[in-house]
């Protein structure tokens, strides 16, 4: 399908960073299955459209070597029929409903959606359970579903330089963890995946015990639950075998990397490896989770935040920075900045100012005024995010297939209302060190860009 | 990744995008219509269930009116209330982050744009109105500030030219358009940037950051009443200026043309295009509802079923009008390996001529269910609403327009499509431009 894969989860990040919480204004009603399949509802009743969700919990973070991107390799497959529906079916028949439907994988999960008029849920749901377990997998659907596949490689990431270097990036900071491979998989892997990987991988995953569905809109729970239990219900759990830890082994010294690349300016990436809420194991470092997200904040929430005000407004040593972090990764995740220098600054320059914003996190406790300002940002935009019913449906969703409640974000501004300044500094001495550190530079490869000059030049006969 | 000029280009296309996808919101959603005391006319829609509020204005300021300094629409888009008489740069973002408030701006072609989020908790919408208002009324440019974003735009534009599909956009607008101001991209060209200053960009801000040339869409919270004194504080201390005058459509391409220019990536960046036409005119349902068979619509249209499902040569492969102030492109896009190009080249080929001969009757009435079925999706968000109304006050369509759009979509025949596309579609005069090594 059209598949939307996050690379870098920017979808699920920026929502997520978006959240916060004043009183929810509608709460979410769950269930459990008989087979253990969770369903999560949430009304919103402004529009009569409903958002339904079906998220499996496998993605990237669950593949090895070898067989990388194969959990969205199986994605595009689940479109190409089912023991009843003929390849591409699924699409018209959402589409006829004046349906929107996609999918997108990500490292920790795998997820379908179909918005629609509320009249249609029980028929999507219909399809989308008969898809959990009767997907029909021909070798020549998936042979040519693999060469549209490695288009999307291509497109994505082979002819962008950035997008190279963050997969490399990310390939230098974990070494032994999943994290460590892109969520499309690397080429060689793509080319040689059959599509007898694909089915072992259906087999074991697309089970209603590793699946929550989630429904957001012009709907009663009480309804949901009733069509749920009619359609996914009858269908039998697996035995699931989780995955072996692969815990990242501890960094003992900076890592570096240089890609050269076709580009005309530089741009840098660094990294330090940080727990999430999903891998912190008490309380403390809960509360750790919390100050690195209030950090990050801190360093770029806003442009009012420190990275554009000192960096690119006072000192304008970058054409452009930012801080991100993710705190609701399965697995332990990278506290990230990213940089353009400047015209006429290094990289070096570019990476020791982002060090001085370190260091003055380390040594000077953060103001009061800057912690208000991000708590009245994520309460805003706590809002703002119920503008959109499939934003909300995403976020359950995420949350509740990485192990999270699905009031996680409902409580997230309480919870970082409780962080202090000195909390802050503890957080940036412990993680932001220059030993942990795992830096990628962006280089110009020198080449010429081949090109006649003016507009081109005129081609003889291409037929 | 954020670069600014990265910003700006998807900014344009979203705009477009959002003309594509422009198909009428159900029939409920209340659309007012007011002119300002002086001169700005008003969109508004009430939407009570969220305590928050969007608000847009939008002024006829695009780079279309860059005259030769391509560029400057949107170099004053990106100063525009970036310091006031009262505030410096750091204190008007301040004063907005400090309480949620969210500011957003933008450029296309035809278009400036400047944006408020806000919530609607009296106090907060107060403070974020008040100063949302000398943004655009009181805007001071400076010389320092100026200068980091001329530095800035350099390094996007820089950066823009080893974008292989950048390259292909540009170079389709450019020959399409000619000597016509949409020729040009919206960001500029690194020759043109040495051009612009800072008193150019004051001149083009008091020229086109008028009352007159300014249209207000509301959604939220707000009632009548209040959008209504909205408006007037947001318009009180703008001139009442003149509305620029009509531009001239763009003259038809004489000869078809194949533009190759040798680029060292994986992948040939391919379109296949023409001009196709403005917003308002009497054939853009036929022509919509044809495009949405052809390739607007992703899964279910024939590009899709014959370039990726069919043959699987790329990834995405689309086709869509761009309707715009004067006549629009109409466009073919599509990625695929350099090895595949030429036959993708020639499937795409087909596929429209194929089209033009005709199409199935399950086929069109597939699409009048989507199109007509999908109407309450496009409407179940304030954001989504917005976007409606700003496009329906800025070209100018009727206030009635989605209630009316649906009804003509329900009654097309496959013989007005067929009618429509062979007057404004010709493929043999059609431009193509690879960016690649296509073999």
């Amino acid at each position: 399908m059209t598949s939307v894969t996050k690379i870098s989860k920017s979808i699920v990040a920026a929502v997520m960073l978006s959240v916060v919480s004043l009183p929810s204004l509608a709460k979410v009603t769950e269930y459990t299955l008989n087979n253990q399949m969770k369903v999560l509802v949430k009304e919103d009743h402004r529009s009569p459209v409903v958002v339904h969700q079906v998220w499996y919990r496998v993605g990237s973070n669950y593949e090895y070597s070898g067989k990388t991107g194969i959990s969205h390799m199986l994605e595009h497959m689940m479109f190409k029929g089912t023991k009843t529906l003929e390849p591409g079916e699924f699409s018209k028949i959402v589409a006829k409903m004046g349906g929107q439907e996609n999918a997108f994988t990500s490292s920790d999960y795998t997820a379908y959606y179909q918005v629609v008029g509320r009249k249609h849920l029980a028929d999507v749901m219909r399809l989308e359970a008969d898809r959990m377990r009767n997907i029909v997998l021909t070798d020549e659907e998936f042979l040519k579903e693999r060469q549209v596949v490695t288009e999307e490689r291509r497109w994505r990431t082979e002819d962008k330089p950035t997008g190279k270097l963050y997969e490399q990036f990310k390939a230098t900071a974990f070494m032994n963890s999943p994290a460590h491979h892109p969520v499309i998989g690397w080429m060689p892997d793509i080319q040689s995946w059959t599509a007898e990987d694909a089915r072992n991988w259906y087999k074991r995953w697309y089970a209603p015990n590793n699946a929550t569905l989630v429904v957001v809109g012009d709907v009663k729970p009480q309804d949901v639950y009733q069509l749920a239990k009619k359609y996914y219900g009858k269908i039998k759990p697996e035995k699931l075998i989780q995955p072996t830890p692969q815990t990242e082994i501890p960094q003992e010294g900076p890592r570096r990397i240089v890609l050269k690349g076709a580009t005309k300016t530089p741009s840098i990436l660094m990294g330090f490896h940080a727990p999430t809420l999903v891998t912190a194991k008490n309380k403390e470092q809960r509360k750790e989770v919390f100050a690195l997200e209030v950090l990050s904040s801190i360093l770029d929430g806003d442009d009012s935040a420190r990275l554009t005000k000192e960096l690119v407004r006072k000192q304008q040593v970058v054409a452009s920075v930012g801080a991100g972090y993710d705190a609701t990764d399965r697995l332990m995740t990278l506290f990230l900045f990213q940089a353009t220098p400047s015209e006429g600054i290094t990289p070096e320059k570019t990476e020791q100012a982002i060090w001085k914003e370190i260091e003055k996190l380390q040594t000077k406790l953060v103001s009061q005024q800057e912690l208000d300002r991000v708590l009245a940002q994520t309460e805003a935009q706590y809002v703002y995010h119920q503008d959109s019913i499939q934003s909300q449906a995403t976020v359950l969703g995420s949350l509740v297939s990485v192990g999270l409640p699905a009031d996680t974000l409902d409580k997230w501004v309480d919870e970082l209302r409780t962080v202090t300044p000195e909390d802050l500094r503890a957080v940036a001495k412990k993680y932001l060190q220059k030993d942990k550190v795992t830096v990628a530079t962006l280089l110009p490869n020198g080449k010429k860009i081949k090109r006649k000059s003016g507009a081109g030049m005129h081609m003889g006969d291409i037929h | 990744m954020k670069t600014n000029i990265a910003k700006s280009i998807y900014q344009a296309w979203l705009f477009m995008a959002a003309f594509l996808v422009c198909v009428p919101v159900y029939a409920g959603i209340h659309i007012e219509s007011w002119q300002t005391k002086n001169g700005a006319k008003v969109m508004y829609v009430q939407s009570a269930q969220l305590p928050m509020l969007d608000i847009e204005m939008t002024f006829d300021a695009g780079s279309a009116r860059d005259g030769n300094d391509w560029g400057l629409a949107s170099m004053t888009s990106t100063l525009l209330g970036t310091t006031t008489s009262k505030l410096n740069e750091n204190a008007i973002s301040e004063t907005f982050n400090n309480i949620g408030a969210q500011i957003g701006s933008g450029v296309t072609r035809d278009s400036a744009s400047i944006s408020l989020r806000t919530l609607t908790r009296p106090e907060i919408m107060k403070t974020a109105l008040t100063n949302f208002e000398t943004l655009v009324s009181d805007s001071q440019f400076s010389q320092s500030i100026f200068d980091r974003e001329m530095q800035r735009l350099k390094i996007g534009l820089k950066q823009k030219s080893v974008k292989p599909q950048v390259i292909a956009s540009d170079t389709l607008w450019k020959t399409l358009y000619g000597e016509h101001p949409y020729a040009h991209p919206t960001s500029g060209t690194l020759e043109a940037a040495e051009k612009i200053n800072l008193d150019k960009v004051k001149a083009f801000y008091k020229k086109y950051y008028v009352a007159s040339n300014a249209l207000i869409s509301i959604v939220g919270n707000v009632d009548k009443k209040q959008a209504q004194q909205i408006a007037e504080q947001l318009t009180q201390n703008l001139a009442q200026g003149q509305k620029p005058n009509d531009l001239l459509p763009p003259k038809k391409l004489a000869k078809h043309e194949k533009i190759k220019i040798d680029f060292d990536s994986t992948q040939t960046y391919y379109s296949l295009a023409q001009l196709g036409i403005e917003r308002g005119n009497p054939d853009y349902v036929a022509l919509f509802v044809g495009n949405h068979i052809l390739g607007g619509s992703g899964f279910g249209s024939l590009l899709m079923e014959e370039v990726r499902e069919k043959r699987g040569l790329v990834y995405s492969v689309y086709s869509y009008f761009a309707p715009q102030k004067v006549t629009g492109p109409f466009v073919i896009g599509l990625s695929t390996k350099n090895a595949s190009a030429l036959e993708a080249d020639k499937v795409v080929r087909d596929t429209l001529n194929g089209f033009l001969k005709g199409f199935s009757d399950e086929k069109l009435q597939a699409i009048k269910d989507n199109l007509i079925g999908g109407f309450p999706l496009r409407s179940d968000s304030n954001a989504k609403i917005l976007g409606y109304i700003s496009m329906i006050g800025f070209y100018g369509l009727p206030l009635d327009y989605l209630d009316w759009f649906p009804k003509q979509i329900e009654n097309v025949t496959k013989q007005d499509i067929l009618a429509a596309w062979h007057k404004h579609i010709k493929p043999a005069e059609m431009l193509n431009i690879m960016v690649g090594k296509p073999q």
